[in-house]
């Protein structure tokens, strides 16, 4: 659905079906990708469940390229899909006419930029909480052979992807649909958004540290600290927070009071 | 009705944790090729090594024994074993380990090696999980990784729930691993997280960020606190601190003995020497390897101090085995795939006679060399190697010697 | 603007719709916060305490009690800022803590126990709640930067052994075990195989001349509220620094 703005506002009639009130028109697809991106992670868990022990503990072996090191591939081609189809999507349906846009359209869609960038914490959820920690019990388990352990594949190579795949989403969406983000660049969002990328970059320094200098697992040491660096700038959502209840506070100036 | 439904919620549930749960533990090898091969052939260098059995159910327990050499041509690269630990190679508490001996004493910490020291060790195991593992004994080093033992495999059968662990404390009090303490930690967490709870819903339950955003701006910022939530925080700042130091005195009188962490390492004295233990000196004068063959040829000098005729009879190294098959005294396992039964080959397999110095030309040759991942070495940093050398005399008596050597690879 | 029932909200700036619409705002915000808090704050704690918490033979006395709150005061400062200066909510440390908890009780049960076999029991997490409710309560009742951070800092870092002690002094009983005395802690190391993690890497009390005779946590503990009182004011500022509105002509 390309979104353009109009002098008068569709969702009223649009959405009066669906019971929805206008500013939250995204609702449900705001649950859907709650409940797609909880399905994904949940299978990605079972999978682990399944195929860690019997064939993810030795890099050497074929059952861990058939059942990891595929795993692996298949996510990659999975990102490489999804990355240009989205952030294509996004900007190739800009609205042009973001100096007509109407009061409670402009409200309605920061409604949705906080869908996107509530979406872009869950899967930073997944990603700085679930599968990170777990990746200390997970090396309990296996003897560190491989920069692609049964659970890397799934943290550093598919969950920081995702959450930057969703967090850069966000970012574009704002760039191209609200004005204020349009004009200039929201700093506390760059910052919310680049930050955690970081965290992908550092996956780098840990590799090699883990390869030259420490092969055990030992979570609260500085070789791992390029992680923590990055998730501090998560920080700025408070930013975004305030800039969008500024704005808000404006635009709702601008509507009528309805009972 | 009811019962149906919660007959279905609970096979939901068994089946969820069925998923959640790994899943049938057919464990294949594991990371035994991670470190570099000088790290693998020129520090722990292992021998001996032996399950007490390989089909255990529940509860029992099986036996690890062996013994191994600290490599005296320790890798540079590699911090000097002032803090090891004696492990064990399995997906993480399958099995608990309940007791560890290191040259006869009981080992429960971590432990500083001596360079060319030998020991021997012994590792009892007790079967937890259910599942078919490959057991390795191995030393973490500190800084340098898991140096791994040779493994085996054992097959656990029974029923998990049927697993008990307890210990008996200084003062007699006996406690059940698996639950001590359990009850007791989720409850104060609910009551705490209770409490955070209802202060966090106090306030959620109310208009939030934007009016109050506002009523902020416009001045108004002294109604958004109410002198109830006023009088709540004050109670909660004064019971809060109270309750904890009560319930921490509490604690404190009811574990008046309670210690802190050990933390000492274990000292422990190498055996008396079992390799290098001057009966026999061996030095290798060149080592190639071909790459083609997979053979590493080796010419040694080798002085025979004792009072018997000698032969070799073996080259270990990184838990390969090469067998000397004119000898029959070793190559007991020949179903381990990391022998090679005929993989030693010597150009003068005569005897070596007490007193003698002799040239010889060893080939260790075998595809596991590249397989195991060993083969790299010539592209490494370090490209030294090392291993152990079993000579026997007529008696079956067996000499050991620990031998180091760098490597020039040839490609013809 | 005096309220006519204890529990009746303040007057409020919106009414009908708009009321409804922020009030959407708030939901949305609050799910959002909920996940990133979990995500991020934990991650944090991972990484900079993460073995003290993940292991009951790291709760020690020297270091356990000195980094824990010294590391864990961090968020909760910098999300008080933004929500006490502009929004007057005082429930910033709460909600860090909560969404904490939360997460790490997620991984300890799904990831240490289903899927890798350790008894929940060996990974008990720490609490931070009372540390968390206390300095909550400092901030809205002082409104005052400086009296929270030395307050506060000292009072979050000092809370937070006594608090643990009823969950983790049991575990402190001694066993003579291979002819030693080990603390049912260090047994729980022993014999529930870790292959990450040997005995030497624990960063733990190896025991050292002390001026106040045994007492060594209540030094720990000190020291971590001075350094709090310190990084809570850091954390405040860098907080508020992150939660800038600036927009930008070029990144």
């Amino acid at each position: 659905m390309a979104v353009t703005t109009s002098g008068h506002l569709p969702a009223q009639a649009e959405h009066g079906q669906s019971q929805l009130p206008w500013y939250i028109r995204d609702l449900y697809k705001y649950l859907l990708a709650f409940a797609g991106l909880t399905a994904i992670y949940i299978g990605l868990r079972l999978y682990q469940g399944a195929y860690g022990v019997l064939a993810g503990l030795d890099s050497t072996e074929p059952a861990f390229q058939t059942y990891w090191m595929r795993l692996f591939h298949v996510e990659l081609i999975f990102l490489a899909l999804v990355y240009p189809a989205l952030w294509g999507y996004l900007w190739l349906s800009r609205d042009h006419n973001l100096d007509e846009i109407a009061a409670k359209e402009e409200l309605t869609r920061y409604f949705t930029l906080t869908m996107w960038i509530s979406i872009y914490t869950f899967a930073v959820y997944w990603a700085g909480s679930y599968f990170a920690e777990q990746d200390n019990s997970w090396h309990q388990v296996a003897i560190r052979d491989t920069p692609f352990t049964a659970n890397h594949i799934i943290v550093f190579y598919f969950c920081f992807p995702m959450y930057i795949l969703l967090g850069g989403s966000a970012w574009l969406y704002a760039r191209t649909r609200l004005p204020l983000y349009a004009k200039q660049i929201s700093l506390p969002l760059t910052l919310a958004v680049l930050g955690p990328f970081m965290i992908l970059v550092s996956v780098g320094f840990n590799e090699w540290g883990h390869t030259f200098w420490f092969r055990e697992e030992f979570f609260a040491v500085p070789l791992h600290y390029g992680f923590v660096a990055g998730v501090w700038f998560s920080l700025a959502v408070g930013g975004i927070l305030l800039q969008a209840v500024n704005r808000m506070i404006e635009l709702l100036d601008k509507i009528e009071d309805m009972p | 009705m009811f019962i149906h439904i919660k007959n279905y919620v609970a096979n939901v549930f068994l089946a969820l944790t069925c998923l959640l749960a790994a899943g049938p533990n057919n464990a294949y090898a594991h990371g035994e090729k991670a470190l570099e091969p000088f790290i693998r052939m020129r520090t722990i260098q292992w021998y001996d090594v032996h399950l007490t059995q390989d089909k255990l159910k529940i509860n029992e327990e099986v036996t690890i024994t062996g013994k191994f050499h600290v490599a005296e041509d320790w890798p540079r690269s590699v911090p000097k074993p002032d803090m090891a630990y004696l492990n064990v190679a399995v997906p993480g508490p399958v099995f608990i380990r309940t007791e560890r001996y290191l040259s006869g004493q009981p080992l429960m910490s971590s432990v500083a090696l001596k360079l060319g020291g030998d020991y021997d060790f012994k590792i009892v195991l007790k079967a937890r999980i259910p599942g078919r593992y490959h057991i390795h004994p191995f030393f973490n080093l500190h800084d340098a990784g898991a140096v791994m033992g040779p493994g085996q495999w054992v097959d656990v059968t029974g029923d998990p729930a049927a697993f008990t662990n307890s210990v008996k404390t200084i003062s007699g009090e006996t406690v059940d691993m698996e639950s001590f303490g359990f009850a007791n930690g989720v409850s104060w967490h609910v009551f705490w997280i209770v409490l955070g709870t209802a202060w966090l819903l106090w306030w959620v339950r109310r208009p939030l960020f934007i009016p109050r955003f506002k009523m902020l701006k416009s001045g108004h910022g002294d109604a958004l606190i109410t002198p109830l939530d006023k009088t709540i925080a004050k109670a909660i700042l004064v019971a809060v601190p109270l309750f904890v130091f009560g319930a921490y005195a509490m604690t404190e009188s009811q574990y008046p003995n309670a210690i802190p962490l050990q933390a000492a390492l274990d000292q422990i004295e190498p055996l008396p020497p079992a390799v290098n233990a001057g009966k026999v000196n061996i030095k290798v004068i060149r080592t190639e390897y071909r790459v083609p063959v997979r053979a590493m040829n080796m010419v040694a000098q080798i002085h025979n101090y004792s009072d018997q005729p000698i032969r070799i009879g073996e080259f270990a190294s990184a838990n390969l085995r090469f067998i000397n098959p004119s000898l029959g005294q070793s190559g007991k396992n020949e179903d381990d795939t990391l022998v090679a039964a005929k993989g030693l080959v010597i150009d003068d397999d005569s005897l070596i006679q007490p007193g003698e110095t002799k040239t010889v030309s060893m080939a260790a040759a075998d595809a596991l060399w590249e397989t195991e991942k060993l083969d790299g070495l010539f592209r490494d940093a370090d490209s030294r190697m090392g291993g152990l050398l079993f000579l026997y005399d007529p008696s079956g008596r067996r000499y050991i010697a620990s031998i180091s050597t760098s490597v020039i690879p040839k490609f013809d | 603007m005096a309220t006519t029932n204890l529990f009746d909200f303040p007057p409020q700036p919106y009414t009908g719709e708009k009321a409804r619409l922020t009030r959407a705002f708030d939901y949305l915000i609050l799910v959002l916060a909920l996940f990133l808090f979990i995500g991020a704050f934990h991650l944090h704690m991972a990484l900079t305490v993460g073995d003290w918490d993940f292991w009951l033979d790291w709760k020690d006395r020297q270091w356990w009690p000195l980094v824990t709150p010294l590391m864990a005061i961090t968020f909760p400062a910098a999300v008080q800022s933004v929500m006490w200066t502009h929004f007057r909510l005082p429930l910033g440390a709460t909600l860090c803590v909560s969404c904490l908890l939360i997460g790490m009780w997620i991984t300890r049960i799904f990831a240490y126990h289903y899927w890798n076999y350790f008894p929940i029991n060996v990974v008990l997490p720490a609490t931070l709640m009372p540390s968390a409710l206390v300095l909550d309560m400092i901030l809205m009742l002082s409104n005052s930067l400086t009296v929270t951070s030395i307050l506060g800092g000292m009072s979050f870092a000092l809370l937070f052994y006594p608090s643990n002690w009823p969950i983790f002094a049991m575990f402190h009983t001694s066993v003579e075990y291979g002819n030693a005395q080990l603390t049912i802690a260090d047994v729980f190391g022993f014999q529930y195989i870790r292959t990450g993690m040997p005995e030497y890497l624990r960063l733990i009390e190896r025991g050292t001349l002390r001026t106040y005779g045994q007492y060594a946590t209540p030094l720990s503990a000190f020291c971590s509220a001075l350094l709090c009182t310190l990084m809570y004011p850091l954390w405040w500022h860098l907080g508020k620094w992150f939660a800038t509105i600036r927009y930008v002509k070029t990144i």
